[in-house]
Parts: structure tokens; sequence; C-alpha cells
């Protein structure tokens, strides 16, 4: 899993627009092209899901066992709708979209909506507890390094937070499996239900985010601390602690923000393998379970879901930042 | 990043405002886990004594009739009833069904239990027995279960009698109807709740009743008290799924679970040895062999090829090596403990001289390159397969496949789309050998790579025949003609595998079904 990378936004513009309704007019206008695109991409996430998908092979040969006879399996394919021609089933497909309606799931047996229902509160849970890993633990380690710029103990935790980085989930989660469950018998090493479950899995999740909002939280913060208004505030005589927490922090905050939402887009893709090693009851076991079994509608839901979620939070920041950027919004 | 120019502070709350916005998000998620936990705690069920069972898998639905695997059925087995039963000494026994008989070539008669209730009250009757055959073979059902391919219709005699009518005779129907396509489903309450509703909240006839199930995490059963062989020991039943033998460890240890089922040989092994965990074998029905392509122009054509072959892999050897002990040699493709097994058949001597004889006699004196195909969860198998033939100078080179495109080439058109040589299993719940070798030993059927006029007339004849003596000779006789043909490399049949803690006292029957009724706990 790759971060999703920032698209550079409005830098320095021009002169400011004087009147405000104009202002709105653009604000509108950025906001339906940007509306326009999210539904481009979900639109061609949704074809190549549905095309992909396909090429994996025949589901039926998988529901039925090897001593079926061909024509059981005729007889199944057709009751599920798949001897129709392919355009018939994309157009279905697509008719279904609008109204949520993703058909039914080829091995449950029900709606996609329902199955899919069913795994969101625990991938959601995975996820959010994740967030509050990296925020705990991202946000001293990026303040720590910051004013400790350039010495041993800045490199050290640098170093640390990049081998998170760096080093795969699945791995992470394995590791961790081996030492917490298994050896030391401290955790549960899979499963659900309990806060003790949760545990592992949220830690293997937010390796990676602690490392990407640590490392721009130092950066940023080491950006704010060499500028004018900072070096003021320490002659007057503040700590640093202090100068760092009510000065540098707000003004590094910022771009700290804008990445945090664009990790939680990550961390939901990132959920597909913690929750495979940690065999969580997820949307990411669905999809892996999903693919394995080639039910067609449940893979393109879920690919949906995911591009659905990574649009809406990219959409969101996007937004956010016309308003919180003191550079894009206009001088009253 | 884009710096923040100088002198341009941000609004003063801002930055508090969206970590609050935050915190709005994630507190509420992180307070979810108790709510949807409530019920991980076993004193706010109530219940007395529960039986925490696990499995590889969580099954796929809880419509029996919408289910085709192992995993589903061992749940579900708990909360309805066959018509009829494997009991441990591997002969068929009633259950919904008292007798039965077939009284002409095409009709099986049943004669029901009387007093038999569903969960729900509703009355377990002849009807019922009709409803559930038919709703099975529905088209609409979208039903995965093939065994009552043969069956016609069902017609009501009485309130306790059915008749099943079936196309040619199927000798081996009653086997059938003792697990997958045997289950009987109360036609009153599928009309008030609809297939979706009764997937929720399912409602048998079974030892157990539905309590709650979520998905990949944990099924629920109370014991129901009214059940027609009286109620079951355990107060609860729990199945979850434990994908890996790590996680299965720790949940015996934890006391999580009582009783893991679905062992691998592999899995069994990283077990061994852990204090509180204890392992049980039982002579299992999964049975492993070899399909050569008999068909081939190659050297598979010939039969003292194939036979060099039998002679080369040591299957004792593998089952020391790679399977912890835990199988037994098959002479002839039926495992023991089927109907048709015959104990005369001995297996072939395992010899890498012998095999070189008849390789060299065959015209490869330096034998011959190959291909072995097998599904990836086969892997150590398969490595082990191909050391064994190398010493007799077969080289055969391994090619693992990912379940889905195996199965899906096992079962294709094309007899050759899984090479020369593949690897293959089944699992013969109905314990007659008419199930091992339907699909694979007539020349007309799809994984068949051998014609051979008088295979086929002794398939007939096992296949169709009423009397049970005739089917014994024709299997007998199969298996010689296997023997001396050698169209497979005849393998083993896996042990089921369980390991306990200290608390569950049960037995397996053959198949390795979960049937938990008259299993005890004690804490």
């Amino acid at each position: 899993m790759t971060g999703p990378t920032l698209q550079q936004h409005t830098t320095d513009d021009g002169p400011p627009v004087a009147t405000r309704g104009r202002d709105t007019r653009r604000l509108l206008r950025g906001v339906l092209v940007r509306l326009g695109t999210a539904l481009l991409v979900l639109f061609c996430a949704a074809t190549v899901s549905f095309f992909l998908v396909r090429l994996s092979g025949d589901p039926v040969k998988l529901l039925l066992p090897p001593d079926a006879t061909a024509q059981q399996e005729a007889v199944l394919r057709s009751s599920l709708g798949l001897d129709r021609p392919l355009f018939t089933q994309y157009a279905d497909f697509l008719q279904g979209l609008p109204r949520l309606d993703f058909g039914n799931s080829l091995f449950y047996n029900e709606p996609v909506r329902t199955v899919l229902a069913d795994r969101l509160p625990a991938t959601l849970q995975l996820a959010a507890a994740a967030l509050v890993v990296t925020l705990i633990v991202a946000v001293p380690a990026g303040i720590f390094a910051a004013m400790r710029r350039g010495r041993a103990s800045d490199r050290g935790v640098m170093t640390m937070v990049l081998l998170g980085q760096s080093t795969p989930p699945f791995w992470v989660g394995i590791l961790l499996i081996l030492v917490f469950a298994v050896g030391l018998h401290a955790l549960p090493a899979s499963g659900y239900g309990t806060f003790a479950h949760l545990i592992l899995p949220s830690i293997t999740l937010a390796v990676y985010s602690v490392a990407v909002v640590a490392r721009l939280l130092r950066s940023s913060l080491i950006d704010v601390l060499s500028s004018d208004h900072i070096r003021t505030a320490r002659a007057k005589g503040f700590g640093p602690l202090k100068v760092v927490l009510t000065h540098g922090l707000r003004n590094a905050s910022l771009p700290v923000v804008t990445v945090v939402g664009l990790e939680i887009g990550s961390l939901l893709g990132g959920a597909i393998l913690t929750e495979q090693v940690f065999s969580w009851p997820g949307v990411g076991q669905l999809t892996i379970e999903a693919i394995s079994h080639r039910d067609f509608p449940l893979v393109q839901a879920t690919v949906l879901l995911f591009a659905a979620t990574f649009v809406v939070v990219n959409l969101l920041v996007d937004l956010s930042y016309s308003f919180l950027d003191p550079r894009v919004r206009t001088s009253r | 990043m884009e710096r923040i120019r100088q002198g341009r502070a941000l609004d003063r709350d801002r930055p508090r405002r969206d970590v609050l916005r935050l915190a709005g998000l994630v507190l509420p998620a992180l307070a979810a886990p108790p709510l949807l936990a409530g019920c991980g705690a076993d004193a706010a069920s109530g219940a007395g004594n529960v039986l925490r069972v696990s499995q590889p898998g969580d099954p796929v639905t809880m419509d029996p009739q919408k289910q085709g695997d192992m995993v589903s059925m061992n749940a579900l087995i708990n909360m309805f009833d066959t018509l009829t039963t494997r009991g441990r000494d591997n002969k068929l026994h009633p259950r919904l069904a008292l007798t039965w008989t077939a009284r002409d070539e095409h009709t099986w008669r049943f004669t029901l239990r009387p007093g038999v209730r569903f969960h729900n009250g509703e009355v377990c009757d002849a009807a019922a027995v009709k409803f559930s055959i038919e709703r099975l073979l529905d088209p609409a059902t979208k039903s995965p279960i093939v065994e009552l391919r043969y069956v016609r219709s069902v017609s009501v005699v009485d309130p306790l009698t059915v008749d099943v009518h079936t196309s040619l005779h199927d000798p081996i129907l009653p086997d059938k109807l003792s697990l997958f396509g045997g289950v009987v489903v109360p036609p009153r309450y599928l009309a008030d709740a609809g297939d979706r509703g009764f997937a929720s909240h399912p409602v048998g006839t079974g030892p157990f009743t539905f309590v709650s199930w979520q998905r990949d995490h944990e099924l629920r059963m109370r014991a129901f008290p009214r059940h027609w062989s009286g109620r079951p020991h355990v107060d609860e039943l729990v199945f979850s799924p434990a994908p890996n033998a790590s996680s299965s460890l720790a949940a015996l240890q934890s006391g999580e679970v009582d009783l893991v089922a679905g062992l691998t040989p592999d899995a069994a092994q990283q077990l061994e040895g852990y204090g509180g965990v204890t392992l049980d074998g039982f002579s299992g029905i999964r049975t492993s062999y070899l399909s050569l392509d008999t068909l081939d122009k190659g050297p598979l054509g010939d039969r003292r090829v194939r036979q060099a072959l039998n002679h080369a892999v040591d299957v004792p050897l593998l089952i020391k090596a790679v399977l912890g002990g835990k199988a037994r040699e098959v002479p002839a493709m039926i495992p023991h403990g089927a109907f048709g097994f015959d104990p005369s058949v001995k297996p072939y001597t395992r010899s890498v001289r012998t095999a070189r004889e008849l390789l060299a006699e065959a015209g490869y004196p330096h034998g011959f390159s190959t291909t072995l195909t097998a599904s990836n969860v086969d892997s150590n198998v398969a490595e082990a397969l191909s050391g064994l033939l190398a010493k007799a100078g077969v080289r055969a080179r391994v090619d693992l496949l990912d379940p889905g495109t195996y199965s899906s080439r096992l079962t294709s058109s094309n007899h050759a789309a899984l090479g020369p040589m593949y690897l293959a299993a089944s699992t013969i719940w109905t314990l007659d050998g008419e199930s091992m070798i339907q699909s694979n030993v007539r020349s007309d059927r799809r994984q068949s790579r051998w014609h051979s006029k008088e295979a086929d007339r002794l398939v007939d004849i096992e296949e169709l025949s009423v009397d049970p003596a005739q089917r014994r000779q024709a299997f007998s006789d199969l298996q010689r003609l296997m023997r001396r043909e050698a169209p497979f490399v005849f393998l083993y049949q896996l042990d089921n595998i369980y390991a306990r803690n200290r608390s569950p006292r049960w037995k397996p029957g053959p198949a390795g079904v979960l049937a938990m009724a008259d299993a005890e706990v004690s804490r």
C-alpha cells in the first residue's frame, strides 16, 4: 500500500478577489468540477472491476462440487443470470448503482448490500482505532523530533518511524502475533469482539500512518519554528515546549490535518491485509474472500466502496483546504 | 508541502475544531466494540455449560439447502435433522426416517418418525419432506447440492410415509440423505419468513436451536429440550472460525475454544506438545490420488509405466514424512470403511528397482520428464511426490495452481486441462465407493482419463443394481482391475484430526461431521 499523494493545491494566487459573490461562484464551480471528476472516477472503477473480475473464470465451477454434471452447472449458471450476454449484465449492474443496488452475492446468496452492511462496522472500528493510535504516537514523536532537530534522538525516532513505513503491514502483524499472542500469551492472536482483540490489528494498521504523520509534522514544525514570530516568542522568554505548543503547533497543523484526512483512505485500504492476518471480520477480509470465490457482484461492490472512500475523502480534503488555507481564503 | 506565509496566523480555534471533529468521529467508533461484543461474555448469556468448537472457516449461510461445503454442514447438522444418519459403526441409522425400502427400481419409500416438531412447533411430516426435497431441486433455490440428481419427484403416501421417485435406480439414495440432501426444513415457516428471513433465523428439528450468528465471528446455538432423541448434554454450542494453527493454539490455551476441528496434518504438527492441548486422530475418509492421463500419447498410455509410478511412490513413507503419520494407505481408490472396499486387494509393493525395471521394459530406461499439477494447498504433498518419483528417474515438475483455477480446470471439458498427472482428493461422506469413482472412472464422465469397457460395465453394475451383494462384487472386480491397469497412483485417506483442551468428551464418526448432540463438557 502506498499512501495517497497530496495534490498540489492552489498556491500563491493572484490579487485577492474583492467581491464575495464572485468568490462564491468560483468556489461553486470548483466544487461542481470536483464532483463531476469524482463521479467519473467511480464510473471507471465500476467498469474496470466489472470486466476484470470476469476474466478470473467461471464462479459456477467454484459453487458446485467437482462431481456436479455439466447440466447441473448450466442450470445454476442460468438461475444466477450468468448466461446472459455480457453487455446485458453490465447494463443491469450500472442501472442498479444509483439505487446502491449491487445485486445478489453469488456465494452468500443474499443481497450484496446486506453482506457489506454486516461487515462495515468492524472495518470502521479498526480504522478508527488505528487513527487514534496514529495520533497518540505520531504527534508526540513529530514534536519531539522537531525540537531535537539534528540530534541523535531525532535521528533515532525518525529511523524507527521510517522502519515502520517501509515494513509491509502483514509482516508487522505476523511479528506482533508471534511476540504478544504466541510468545507472551498476552493478547488474542485473532478474532473479534473485545477491546483486547482490537489492540494488535489497530497497531499493525497504524504503523504506516504513524510514519507519514510524524514525518510531516516534524518537517512543518521545523519550518514554522524558524520563522520570525516564533523568534519573537522566544525572545519574550517562553520555554521551548511552550513555544511549540502555543505558537508552532497551530501553524504547523494545517498540512498535518490534511494528511490525516488522506490517511483515513489508506487506513481502509490497509485494512485488507491487516484483516486477513488477524481474521478480523470486516470488509477487507470479505474482499479477499469474494475474489477467491469469484463472487462478481461482491467484488464489484467492495472495489466501488474503497474507490468511493478515497474519492470522498479526497474531495473533503480539497474542499476543506480552500476554507483552511489562509492564502486560499480571501481577506475580508 | 507549502509553507505558511509568515505573519498570517490561522484562525485561533481552527485546529482545535478539527481535533474535536476527528474526536467526534473516532470516539463513537471506539465505543462500539463493547456494544457489538455484548455476546462475548458467557456470563451474560446465562448458559450453564458451553461447548465452543472452532473449524477452519465460517458457514456460508444458515439456509441448509443453499450450501454445499462441509464447514457449513458441520454447523447446520446441529440445528437440522436429516432423514438418515451415519453411525460411528459406518452403518446407516434412522433419524427423521425410521425405515427405508426400495419398492421398485425407481421408488424409495421412507416411513417417518412420528411426533417430530420443528423448533417453532410446526409439525414435521411427509408434506415437509416432500417440500424440502422439491425446494432443493427447484432451480430458483440455486442450491449447490448435487447428490439428488436422479430424483424426479416426491409423493406423499400418508402423513408419515413418502415415496421418492428417481429416473433410474439409485442404490445409495438413503446414504445421500444422511447429510446435505437429507435436511428437512419447515414449509410453513419458510412461507411466512421467506428465504431471507429463514436464513437470518433458521428453524429446524435438530438438537440445538439458533440463537445468533455474527459472520466470521461466532454462531451460537442453545440446546433444544424437546428434541426427539432427548435434550443434548451441553446447554450452549458455539461455533467460531479459526483460520490458522497459531490462532487455534492461542484460543485453546486461553480457554476461548474447547475443540478445534478440521486440522490439516501440518497444523496438527504445529500444535503438538503444547501444555493443555490434546490431539486426537480418527480414521477419516478424505481420499487422495494422482490422476494419470492414460489417453495421452506419451509414456502414461503404457500400463507398465503407470504401474512403475505406483511402485515408485512410497505411500507409507509419504504418510510418515509429510503427514505426521496421520493417514492410511489406500490400495485401490476406495477407502477403508466405505461400502465396496475389498480388504483382499493389497497395495503395491514399494520398490524403486521394480519401478525402474518396468520403465525400462516400457522403453524408458532413463525415465522421462513430466508435470505434476496440484492445488497450492497441497504443495507439501506434491513436492514430496515429485521427490519420490525422481528416485525412479521420473522427473515431475510441480505446477501449483490457486484453488479456484485448479477446480475450474478439474471440471472443464478438456480432460487434459490439469496436465498429464494431477493430485486430487475427495471426501465421500456417503461412505459408498460409488461417490469416490462416479466422476473419474467411467469413460463418459468429466474427470475420466481412462477408457476401459470392462470398467464402464462394472460401474454400471455398482451404480444401478438393487442387490447390495451384486454391487459389492462389482466393486471388488473394479478394484482388482484398477490395481492391475493403474489408471491412478493410489495414495491415502487422511485422518480427521482434532485438538482439544481438557473439557470436551466427544467422538466423531468416519466423515468427521461435527454433530455435537451427544458431546459433553466438564468445567
